[in-house]
């Protein structure tokens, strides 16, 4: 019985197969321990390189997974706004308030929607415990009909359909109850209203593009958040930007038939009053799973970036490639070595396709090696790469099936495509030249022009990198340190959401200027960064009033003065005039431009706050030019701005203080904002810090690509060390030879220098122009405003890449070219 | 032109010491062609490469051309040796790299010929050793006895007073060996002075004198008119 078994494997040849590859298994570690540094320098980079790789797959994945996790996801779209105004485009991820209702009036394909409404920064009281909350959301009782949630108290049913209740999320039950179940309990809001707590759901999961803390019914809007009539279908409603809107559509209906059907929505509900304001809409949409990276749409929560994703899986992929290229290289550099085992095993038997699969087992095995490093060095550094991606990645994720078997998949092609050319190159050594531990093929100049290519590859990207680090470093400079148009240093910004306070604005300035380290104190409903209320007016033109729209801000006198902010021509606001109260108006030098003033600007007439029938609100005369600010983030272009005095006392109030003492006159400011009785902290921030805040996700790459950078460097560099060790071993006869017949050892030293120099040079002159193309259409693409490519850039990263290569193969080369030639010579 | 006295060569490893030559004296005249024997770790490669100023010596002095060495940095040196003397080896240490030409032309590479110079000269040696058709040829593409020519023309392009040959036809059949001793003779009856170390006494039949070491030592010093 036993006697049988053991031939049926021996038939089906197992037992040879066993052993064999027990074989390859046993010469693979021995040839790592016998040597040691090439293993060292493979294995290393390799780990280095699928480590990174497998950080940027979580990422990748992650942003491609974002709001997966409802079950009706491929159903749920966001409606969004584009309108027309005087030619304008504006396009917004929030639609009027009855849209929703509307559709689902309108669209049999919608089964249900739901809208979700930020109720702003508010004071969140239980009991003894108050806090600001600003990710308190009024919504729709079908919200739980659309998007998935887990309950963890409380049921679905009901939970928001009366007014006056709140659903809220683990962290705030955790946050304001403790371990004391919150269920029936009221909560209060800086209103003052009481909330009952309905339920409890989970936290929302973090790749979601919504992130609410509580949810509060729809039906309480009327009395909390002064949005009125929540419900009502006026005409007038539908020209009012409102809420973000998520519909439901019934299995097997499309998106596409809605955005068919909506020209005929649109003359029922919202043509009559577009025409009085010469404005129109269409509607835009998005799947719900593609929100993540819906882009320069108004009032957007904050987005993913595709590009990125891009960018990062391109990083991965040359990071991997350089790994790749040193496994290759370091197996061809030390096939001489091998070559007497290549010849061996021929010699007793071996055939071509087992020297192969020996060769490819070997690479894959060592690829799997450093794969289980790499998910080692990934779970020791995960918390860092969470912290600098802004993400909360789980090592968990590892353990999910399809990640498995790409890293699987991933160990083995690297293994795989490392391995194939030594494999098919040095099993096809002929066995006499090969024991005698010569390939002796060709002339000698062929040899190594692969190794040659492979370190130009490496250096390619390399330099490719290090030049984007350091243009998109100064980009970034460039930004931080542009002329704006207005002084954004030294400059507090106070937010005055409580009615009560801001009607106290002017007392409040003048206890401020009090104090000598308070210049100038200015209340606005913009500062720069956050100015964006388009409104339309009629516009002073050849043939009249005509209609247009524009930005336009509300300030007080001392705007311009505060902000630093420079008059071109005219004169800026001056209280001594009774008239500028009412009727002045200053223009930037884009606004005469597009309105064709600029010969003639000053006393141009703007009609601005009038009513549906075009009468009542304030006839504006331009009083001053001032010079173009950039008042939003420098990815876009100045657009013409009105600035004129406001009626009533407005949200921002900025304070310029002196550069000396900060931290005296922020207190003192605190202390006034305390005695003046502001409900709510102290909550500031400079202009300068808000304004490079828009450059995030510049920063964030900045960070990424100086951390590719350095990644790439090191597995390129651990390849040069081995690679120019090898070399310098192999060239060590021709060195003695050269020193016996009178080369110095300086000579020596430009000989083994000048070939890997040549390589880097090379690498470099292709990179270049690479770089130069590629980063040149981002710069240009991104940024309106942009600093030019500068050539300085290109000869930091070629001297960079060069001086680190020197360093990295003078260890060898010095040891070489200073070694006495005899013992050189006698190497054979 | 040259002359040792009480010469010695102590290698140290870390426990063993080992005397590889042993109070050597003696004596080349210019234009003498020299036969040094003995058998394997003798200590001819030793002497050869001291001679050669390849390697330094622990005691003893050792006068070059009427120069005493010793104390000379491995710069002087290596301007002594590129500028006059010539090397052949029994592996021919030819660079795989370089064609024949390139090979052949290094050394007045780095005596700093113009490159004109250089093609003229290196024409001509290539011309003497009958190997100018292989000269845009890879040693790897030669046989043994054209890569010995084509070392034996790197040896003497440069012309050097002595020309040091280490086994120069140990890796060669006889027929080769013998064109090779029979262009080393030649260079001899040129005025070239010539020492090569060699195990075979054919070889060293071609030289007027043959020194024999033993354990780092010499035992006999043959005139050979004076054997014959």
């Amino acid at each position: 019985m036993i006697l049988k078994r053991q031939s049926l494997i021996q038939d089906l040849g197992l037992i040879p197969l066993i052993i064999m590859f027990w074989n390859y298994c046993k010469t693979t570690l021995r040839n790592i321990r016998r040597d040691k540094f090439y293993a060292a320098i493979n294995i290393i980079g390799l780990s280095v390189g699928l480590a990174a790789f497998i950080f940027i797959l979580l990422f990748v994945k992650d942003e491609l997974t974002y709001d997966r996790y409802n079950e009706k996801h491929s159903r749920i779209h966001r409606i969004e706004a584009d309108f027309h105004i005087a030619g304008k485009h504006e396009k917004f991820a929030i639609v009027p308030i009855p849209m929703g209702p509307a559709f689902k009036l309108e669209f049999p394909e919608v089964e249900t929607f739901v809208r979700l409404y930020n109720a702003g920064n508010s004071l969140i009281r239980y009991q003894e415990k108050e806090s600001y909350e600003d990710e308190f959301y009024f919504a729709d009782s079908t919200i739980f009909d659309v998007f998935t949630h887990k309950f963890i108290l409380g049921s679905a049913k009901n939970a928001l359909t009366e007014p006056f209740t709140i659903v809220i999320t683990e962290r705030i039950a955790k946050k304001y109850f403790g371990d004391s179940n919150p269920m029936g309990e009221m909560i209060k809001t800086g209103s003052g209203n009481s909330y009952k707590i309905t339920a409890v759901i989970d936290n929302m999961p973090l790749n979601s593009h919504l992130s609410y803390d509580a949810l509060i019914s729809a039906a309480s809007t009327a009395h909390e958040a002064g949005v009125e009539e929540f419900n009502s279908m006026e005409p007038v409603r539908f020209w009012n930007i409102g809420v973000y809107t998520y519909i439901l559509l019934h299995e097997n209906s499309s998106m596409q038939s809605i955005h068919d059907k909506f020209p005929a929505f649109y003359d029922k509900y919202m043509k009559e009053i577009g025409d009085t304001f010469n404005a129109s809409f269409d509607l835009l949409s998005t799947p719900l799973c593609e929100t993540h990276f819906s882009s320069e749409l108004g009032a957007d929560r904050p987005s993913g970036n595709m590009a990125y994703v891009y960018v990062f899986s391109a990083v991965a992929l040359f990071i991997i490639l350089i790994a790749a290229i040193n496994y290759m290289n370091m197996a061809t550099a030390r096939s001489a070595r091998r070559s007497r085992e290549v010849g061996m095993r021929k010699v007793v038997g071996a055939n071509r396709s087992q020297l192969i699969t020996q060769f490819l087992s070997e690479s894959i095995l060592m690829s799997l090696l450093a794969m289980v490093i790499a998910i080692v060095l990934v779970y020791v550094l995960l918390p860092d790469f969470n912290s600098l991606s802004g993400k909360s990645l789980s090592f968990g994720l590892l353990s999910q099936p399809e990640i498995l078997i790409v890293l699987l998949g991933i160990a083995i092609i690297v293994g795989f495509v490392s391995g194939s050319y030594p494999a098919f190159y040095l099993s096809s050594f002929q066995p006499v030249y090969a024991i005698k531990g010569s390939t002796a093929r060709g002339s000698g100049r062929s040899k190594g022009s692969l190794r040659r290519t492979l370190v130009v590859i490496q250096f390619f990207i390399a330099i490719v990198l290090i030049i984007a680090t350091i243009v998109v470093k100064s980009q970034l400079d460039y930004l931080k340190n542009k002329d704006l148009g207005f002084r954004k240093e030294n400059v507090v910004v106070l937010e005055l959401q409580d009615s009560a306070f801001r009607s106290k604005v002017e007392p409040f300035k003048e206890e401020l200027l009090k104090n000598p380290n308070v210049i100038g104190v200015t209340n606005s409903t913009g500062v720069p960064g956050r100015i964006n209320w388009l409104q339309i007016m009629y516009v002073e033109g050849e043939e009249g009033m005509k209609e247009n729209a524009l930005i336009l801000a509300q300030t007080d006198y001392d705007f311009i003065d505060v902000m630093g902010m420079e008059i071109m021509q005219g004169r800026n606001f001056d209280k001594n005039m009774g008239t500028d109260q009412e009727e002045a108006v200053i223009i930037n030098e884009a606004g005469i431009k597009e309105l064709g003033w600029i010969d003639n600007p000053i006393g141009k007439k703007i009609h601005h706050g009038f009513d549906l029938d075009g009468t009542g609100g304030r006839m504006l005369k331009v009083i001053g030019i001032v010079k173009d600010f950039n008042f939003i983030s420098l990815h876009n272009r100045i657009e013409p701005i009105i600035l004129f005095i406001s009626e009533v006392p407005r949200f921002f109030l900025s304070i310029r203080i002196e550069e000396g003492n900060r931290r005296a006159t922020l207190d003192f400011i605190e202390e006034k904002w305390n005695d003046f009785g502001a409900k709510r902290p102290f909550d500031h921030i400079f202009l300068d810090q808000s304004l490079d805040e828009m450059y995030q996700a510049e920063e964030k790459l900045g960070v990424i690509f100086r951390i590719a950078t350095i990644l790439t460097i090191f597995i390129a560099l651990l390849g040069l060390l081995g690679l120019s060790s090898f070399i310098a071993e192999q060239r060590t006869k021709e060195i003695g030879v050269r020193k016996i017949l009178g080369a110095s050892t300086g000579h020596v030293v430009w000989l083994l220098f000048k070939e890997f120099i040549t390589l880097i040079i090379f690498a470099f002159i292709i990179a270049v122009p690479f770089s130069w193309w590629r980063l040149d259409i981002w710069i240009n693409d991104t940024f309106i405003y942009h600093d030019t490519i500068k050539w300085v850039s290109f000869a930091i990263a070629g001297i960079l890449a060069l001086a680190i290569g020197i360093i990295t193969i003078s260890f060898h080369v010095l040891r070489v070219a200073s070694a006495n030639p005899v013992d050189s010579i006698k190497y054979e | 032109m040259i002359k040792t006295e009480n010469l010695t060569k102590i290698f140290r490893t870390d426990e063993v010491e080992t005397t590889a030559l042993n109070k050597i004296s003696f004596r080349v005249q210019p234009g003498e062609f020299i036969a040094i024997m003995g058998p394997s770790g003798c200590g001819k490669s030793t002497l050869l490469n001291i001679l050669g100023l390849l390697d330094n010596h622990t005691a003893g002095e050792y006068y070059f051309l009427d120069m005493e060495v010793s104390k000379f940095s491995e710069k002087q040196k290596a301007k002594l040796r590129k500028e006059n003397i010539g090397f052949v080896f029994q592996n021919f240490n030819l660079i795989d790299e370089l064609t024949v030409f390139e090979n052949v032309e290094l050394p007045l590479i780095y005596l700093g010929y113009g490159s004109r110079e250089r093609k003229r000269r290196v024409e001509m040696v290539l011309e003497q050793m009958q190997i100018t058709h292989r000269k845009k040829h890879f040693p790897v593409q030669l046989s043994g006895g054209q890569q010995q020519r084509v070392a034996v023309a790197r040896a003497i392009v440069a012309e050097p007073k002595l020309i040091l040959a280490d086994e120069p036809t140990g890796n060669l059949d006889s027929a080769h060996g013998e064109e090779v001793m029979n262009l080393i003779e030649w260079l001899h009856k040129n005025g070239t002075t010539v020492i090569i170390v060699t195990h075979s006494q054919r070889d060293a039949e071609y030289s007027q004198r043959i020194v024999r070491l033993f354990d780092g030592q010499i035992i006999t010093e043959n005139i050979k008119e004076h054997i014959l």
